[in-house]
């Protein structure tokens, strides 16, 4: 692929891959420096990238990749546990359009939620039900396999409902 | 979208986090310097210089490889001049008490990544001497990351490691140390240990300079040597 083909595409997933990352890192500066250090390895792997692949998927590999090895450490979350969800809640940034007081508490939930879900549930589930990948984009992504992504995403849905039958919110 | 596990049709979680979870729209800075970044060097304007400017560059460069094993590799400076440096910023944390033990798992994550030095594996203490501060220190304008020891007797020890690939250790410095060769000198009044490990200078400094004290101070470069794994993140 040329350069500059393989340059506007990459551009194109900018919006997505920062919205991954703030969910990741669950702050604005950490996920804009994220999706920086995605950018630079993606040009300098550039010619890893094999045309007529998913450019978005590949992106998003390469900025999960990114994350466990320069960002999770941060974290501090406890190891993937099947049984437990972690304690404490982090802050999460966003610059959410003005909404109704309803709503944004709903939205604040919902977040609130979704962060108290650990990376490997967290990121299937926004892949697949947010970004709309297939789950065999996710699990390439994941380096796992298809069952396990599943399993990861109906895990994380059922501990999101949890979580917001706890804050009173839908279940 | 995805089905459940039993294969039901996209249910309502999927929906909701669809519909209600605010989507992050990329800040425009972060645009621009993506774009910045992106930009292939071929788009932007040729300079009539540059050809004649990287022609005598490429010069220099032969002529500096042709040189290069004549060179010396180091100055001796360079590891008095860093020495310095580790002293200045050990009398810092003496005299400002700066002790905060509890704030060390909290704080040493963060620490790594703004020094570029990454700890596999720490020392944290033993009967003799524990780890109280982990903050970060700045050596010549570059930055290092420090541990900080205070042992049973109140004496401070500061571990400090740096990226300084132009600091070379002086054979007639040396000294064997258990299994270790590295240098011993005093600076200041105050006696370091100076080796390098995984490309990284590290530097111990303390107060005890008396013979029996710098037989102690050895006895801990063994616990910090053989217990700490260190690595550059570049």
């Amino acid at each position: 692929m040329a350069d500059d083909e393989f340059r506007q595409q990459a551009l194109r997933h900018l919006d997505a891959l920062y919205n991954l990352a703030v969910y990741l890192t669950r702050n604005g500066s950490e996920a804009e420096d994220l999706v920086q250090e995605t950018y630079a390895r993606a040009l300098r792997f550039s010619h890893r990238f094999e045309p007529g692949t998913y450019m978005r998927a590949w992106m998003f590999q390469i900025l999960r990749n990114t994350f466990l090895t320069f960002y999770r450490l941060r974290e501090r979350e406890p190891a993937l546990s099947e049984a437990g969800v972690p304690d404490g809640e982090a802050p999460m940034f966003h610059h959410a359009p003005a909404e109704d007081g309803e709503t944004a508490g709903a939205h604040m939930d919902l977040e609130r939620a979704l962060g108290r879900i650990p990376e490997e549930f967290r990121t299937p589930l926004l892949l697949a039900e947010v970004e709309g990948l297939s789950l065999e984009e996710v699990a390439r992504i994941m380096d796992c396999p298809v069952g396990t992504v599943k399993s990861r995403i109906f895990r994380a849905k059922e501990r999101l409902r949890a979580l917001l039958t706890d804050y009173g919110g839908p279940s | 979208m995805t089905p459940d596990m039993d294969g039901n049709e996209p249910d309502e979680m999927a929906r909701l986090l669809r519909e209600r979870l605010p989507r992050h729209q990329a800040p425009s800075r972060l645009r621009v310097s993506v774009a910045d970044a992106l930009d292939p060097p071929r788009h932007r304007r040729p300079s009539l210089w540059l050809a004649p400017a990287l022609s005598a560059l490429a010069t220099a460069m032969v002529m500096l490889l042709w040189l290069a094993p004549s060179l010396p590799r180091s100055s001796p400076d360079q590891l008095q001049r860093l020495s310095r440096a580790v002293v200045s910023e050990y009398a810092r944390a003496v005299f400002a008490e700066e002790v905060n033990p509890g704030a060390v798992p909290a704080s040493l994550p963060r620490v790594m990544r703004e020094s570029g030095v990454i700890l596999p594996w720490v020392f944290t203490g033993d009967q003799d001497i524990q780890l109280v501060n982990a903050p970060l220190a700045y050596l010549e304008g570059g930055r290092a990351l420090a541990l900080t020891y205070q042992d049973h007797a109140g004496h401070s020890v500061s571990y400090i490691i740096t990226r300084a690939p132009n600091v070379a250790i002086p054979d007639r410095e040396r000294v064997q140390i258990a299994r270790w060769r590295p240098a011993v000198r005093t600076e200041d009044g105050f006696a370091l240990i100076v080796w390098k490990q995984a490309g990284l200078v590290c530097v111990m400094v303390s107060d005890l300079v008396s013979d029996a004290d710098l037989g102690r101070f050895k006895e801990y470069f063994i616990k910090f040597r053989s217990s700490t794994e260190v690595s550059d993140s570049y």
